[in-house]
């Protein structure tokens, strides 16, 4: 049996198609939401019903108590220093081009850039569906442990010690 | 220091983003996935938090303000 298939107890085929309905939905979202404009309240209430859904989900679907993640030290030494270092490079350069002297398009931020990038429907439709994305592969990342342990816990035999 | 300065650093930054997710899919010693990263992060008991409350602080900053 496919390793998705014995995960989920559904039938490969039904999660495809879930996957694509809740991609559509996405998709679909994300059109309705870069014809928003900011500051308004329609923009408020389609930003504030992921924020609100991704709530609803962390609370539902995480566990309690976590497990930090632990990978094999000889196949990956240091899995997460590159990405550190990269992060603070950003963080780094975002707060030097925030704090210098001069105008915005001078000292771009990331902001400012994302901010010229929703000019665009279609570009800001697609920034907000990465968002969404994200949003989306943080709620199933988090929860995937609490699953493996769950299913480890149905699998076990009844009677052993 | 004019924006081309800028900009070219953000391209840079932009560029080792890049080449740091093709390496973390080659094989032998690398970096961890991207997705191995936000399983990391995803699972850790302060930063999920700090991950989530970011995630809601970049959309409503974005979007909505």
């Amino acid at each position: 049996m496919p390793a998705a298939e014995r995960r989920s107890g559904r039938h490969p085929a039904n999660l495809a198609q879930i996957a694509w309905a809740l991609a559509a939905a996405g998709v679909a979202y994300a059109l309705v939401a870069a014809g928003t404009t900011a500051f308004t309240r329609s923009a408020n209430i389609v930003t504030a019903v992921p924020i609100v859904a991704l709530a609803v989900l962390v609370v539902v679907r995480w566990p309690l108590r976590t497990r930090r993640l632990q990978l094999d030290p000889v196949e990956a030494p240091h899995p997460w220093r590159a990405w550190a270092a990269l992060f603070g490079a950003v963080v780094a350069w975002e707060l030097a081009d925030y704090a210098a002297r001069g105008s915005r398009a001078d000292h771009p931020t990331l902001s400012s850039m994302l901010d010229a990038v929703d000019r665009y429907f279609v570009l800001k439709a697609f920034v907000f569906f990465l968002w969404l994305y994200l949003g989306a592969a943080i709620v199933r990342r988090g929860g995937r442990r609490q699953g493996r342990q769950r299913r480890r816990s149905r699998q076990a035999p009844t009677g052993a010690p | 220091m004019s924006s081309a300065v800028s900009y070219a650093i953000w391209a840079l930054l932009g560029l080792a983003t890049v080449l740091l997710w093709a390496r973390s899919r080659a094989a032998g010693p690398s970096p961890a996935r991207p997705a191995v990263v936000l399983e990391r992060l995803a699972t850790g008991p302060i930063l999920r938090v700090v991950l989530v409350l970011g995630w809601m602080w970049v959309g409503w900053h974005l979007f909505a303000r």
